[in-house]
């Protein structure tokens, strides 16, 4: 049975930085939650936390309903993949792999049939007597796994595992996974600063930032309602454009004017009054939109307004176009090929149901929708 | 290395090697000479210029080992034809090989010297190294208070030269009955060494990833266990470099020594001049000493050298 683990009002401080702030969390039993967060924001401390290898100040951890926060980590039944992978160098990779069950006395046959068992699962058979510098960063990552695996730990934890592989590794390694936890369905706590690992690989994500949990929820919650600047912006790639803006009722229709900016986009008139409930009738202002809620074409139409493409960024697919708006540029997702070159005078539309409004002083969402 | 070398390079490559080999040479000098006095007749080990070329005798090394005294007379052919090969030699100097009443062959003081200093070199490297490594382990991953007055505080007993207190160690020792004692010399060494490993062993583990620990903590190991089993294994290196330099200091201490010891826990350094004094030098016999007692320091590196050379940059973690 995979454990629950909750983190209740847990709290560390090395020196006079509050690494971890307040943090309150439950992963639920067969969960993948992912720690998402910018380098440093204390990801790693909150992991080495919970396995024991990190002393908190205050709060409680617990595991499968027992307080943990006082026991050694070797008690805790947890396996951790390390961000640096940590394989022992005097040990081959099948020694490395067999360390964790010696520790309990594993019969021998036994351990020899897990850690072989392993290893064709994580395809790594062919490297059982090689030693850890002999591996290319894909195998030791996948030695680094199969070494938490061996035990079939009811919890994992692994530390940014596939950080350091190119690009497409990390697309295979995702999938694999993926796949290894559909399979073991061992809770796990998961830590990346890459937005797409963690919207590919969670079923929950977990935004941190400079110790403090920022929003917890679904992938698609995530990206679809921040519910602050800094998940808005770290949430998404292309980043969400944000931009101070003001709003004025015209003609039947609500205008929303990014400040400096000739004319403002188009929203239905039932957005005053929903800010005006919201209480930010008065407020500064600040509208967030993705690229791909802002649609570009190149002959006037309804409610679009005319702006100057500046830039234009082909990534095969689609192309991402910045728009000359007021004294910045907003970025928005076009088909590829559409806008022909930069200085094109190009509409550009704002889809209202997606677009977000925050609070500018204290960057809260005001969760109004349309 | 490069695989493509330019003309100039070639060249200075060539250069490196001739001024190595010269510089081999003059630093093997001393002990070619030595290895050769070992080696040779009496007569031709202290001529002006020096024999070069000679017939290899062993007949110094039967000497050194055995107890002697010299014959008043020639040895008669009797006595000749009933000595073994090596008391031939012997009686051939103008020697006899001294023997109980029961007849055994009595040793010369060297064995028991040599031995001493074994066991005075080789145990107090252990503790030393044993000691240094713990000491250094706990430094490098608990937060000390004070670490750094600490460590100075460990460092300044070397800072002292060992002469300076080495009539106030006398005076000690022989108040606590510890003069001409193994167990003296060995805690004297161990202390003289013991700063110096901790502080070598500190650099080392420092160097070792706390990750290691780490994971082999959350994998159900404790830290003790964690310690012999990777801590110990990933510093092998350096606690063969530590052990080396240990030995080394042990094994040629001369002044406490000398001082120290006269008989019973004497070791070789100060014996083997003491030999020089009594009656005429045998040079012959003294160079074979020494040769011996350069070999176990020859023998330890040689044993350890995978250790020495291995460089510490082979590691699987990622910086
Ligand atoms: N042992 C330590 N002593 C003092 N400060 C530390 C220690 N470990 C981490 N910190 C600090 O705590 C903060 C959080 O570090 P942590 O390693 O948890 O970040 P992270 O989110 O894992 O970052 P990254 O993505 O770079 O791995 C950082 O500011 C770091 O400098
Ligand atoms: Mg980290």
């Amino acid at each position: 049975m995979s454990p629950r683990i909750e983190l209740e009002r847990v709290n560390k401080h090395f020196g006079p930085v509050h690494v971890i702030n307040d943090v309150n969390l439950t992963v639920q039993e067969r969960e993948f939650v992912v720690f998402l967060g910018q380098s440093g924001c204390g990801k790693t401390t909150t992991l080495r936390a919970i396995a024991g290898l990190e002393t908190i100040d205050s709060g409680a951890i617990r595991i499968a309903g027992r307080a943990v926060q006082d026991t050694r980590p070797e008690e805790r039944d947890i396996a951790f993949v390390f961000q640096s992978f940590a394989l022992y160098p005097h040990l081959t990779v099948y020694e490395n792999m067999a360390f964790p069950l010696r520790a309990t006395r594993t019969p021998r046959d036994e351990v020899d049939r897990t850690v072989r068992r392993v290893a064709e699962v994580l395809q790594t058979s062919h490297l059982l007597k090689r030693r850890p510098s002999a591996l290319s960063g894909g195998d030791l990552q996948r030695v680094a796994i199969g070494r938490a695996l061996v035990r079939q730990p009811k919890a994992m934890l692994m530390d940014e595992p596939i950080g350091s592989l190119d690009a497409k590794l990390r697309e295979e390694m995702r999938v694999e996974l993926k796949r290894l936890h559909v399979e073991q369905g061992s809770t796990t706590i998961y830590v990346t600063h890459d937005q797409i690992e963690a919207m590919a690989l969670a079923d929950r994500i977990v935004v941190m930032h400079a110790g403090v949990l920022q929003q917890v929820g679904s992938p698609e919650e995530v990206y679809a309602n921040p519910v602050n600047l800094f998940v808005a912006q770290f949430v998404g790639s292309p980043v969400m454009n944000v931009a101070e803006v003001s709003v004025t009722g015209q003609d039947g229709a609500a205008r929303v004017t990014v400040a400096g900016a000739a004319e403002g986009f188009v929203f239905p008139a039932a957005l005053i009054d929903r800010l005006s409930v919201a209480g930010a009738a008065d407020k500064p202002l600040s509208l967030g939109i993705r690229p791909e809620a802002l649609e570009i074409t190149l002959a006037p139409q309804d409610g679009a307004i005319p702006v100057e493409a500046h830039l234009i960024e082909p990534l095969g697919s689609h192309d991402i176009v910045d728009l000359k708006m007021g004294p910045g540029f907003l970025r928005a997702r076009t088909r590829a090929g559409l806008v022909p070159g930069p200085g094109t005078q190009v509409w550009v539309r704002a889809d209202a149901g997606r677009a977000h409004f925050f609070d500018s002083g204290s960057g809260q969402s005001l969760g109004v929708r349309l | 290395m490069a695989a493509v070398r330019t003309t100039g390079e070639v060249l200075r490559h060539r250069l490196a090697v001739v001024s190595l080999v010269v510089i081999l040479f003059v630093m093997l000098a001393p002990i070619l000479w030595i290895t050769a006095t070992a080696f040779k007749p009496r007569n031709l080990a202290t001529t002006v210029p020096p024999t070069v070329f000679f017939t290899p005798e062993v007949s110094p090394f039967v000497k050194l080992m055995v107890k002697r005294s010299q014959l008043r007379e020639k040895p008669t052919e009797e006595q000749l034809a009933a000595a073994p090969w090596w008391e031939r030699l012997v009686l051939e100097g103008g020697e006899k090989v001294v023997r109980s009443g029961k007849g055994a062959v009595q040793p010369s003081g060297y064995p028991s010297r040599f031995l001493n200093s074994l066991i005075v070199a080789t145990v107090s490297t252990v503790l030393a190294v044993s000691m240094g490594t713990i000491t250094a382990y706990g430094f490098s991953r608990f937060k000390v208070k004070g670490e750094d007055d600490w460590l100075f505080f460990i460092l300044s007993t070397r800072m002292l030269p060992p002469v300076v207190v080495a009539i106030p160690m006398f005076l000690m020792y022989r108040a606590v009955g510890l003069n001409d004692t193994h167990l003296g010399l060995i805690i004297l060494y161990t202390a003289f060494n013991l700063s110096f490993s901790v502080w070598l062993m500190k650099g080392f583990i420092d160097e070792i990833p706390k990750e290691y620990e780490d994971a082999a903590l959350v994998d159900g190991y404790t830290r003790m266990q964690a310690f012999f089993k990777i801590v110990l294994p990933e510093a092998a290196t350096g606690i063969a470099a530590t052990a080396v330099f240990c030995f080394i200091t042990a094994w040629n201490e001369y002044a406490f020594a000398l001082i120290m010891t006269n008989k019973r826990a004497q070791t070789a350094p100060p014996f083997i001049p003491s030999q020089i004094g009594s009656g005429l030098p045998d040079w012959t016999v003294i160079a074979a000493g020494t040769v011996l007692f350069l070999l176990p320091v020859a023998i330890f590196t040689f044993l350890l050298r995978n250790h020495l050379l291995r460089g510490m940059s082979f590691g699987a973690i990622r910086k």
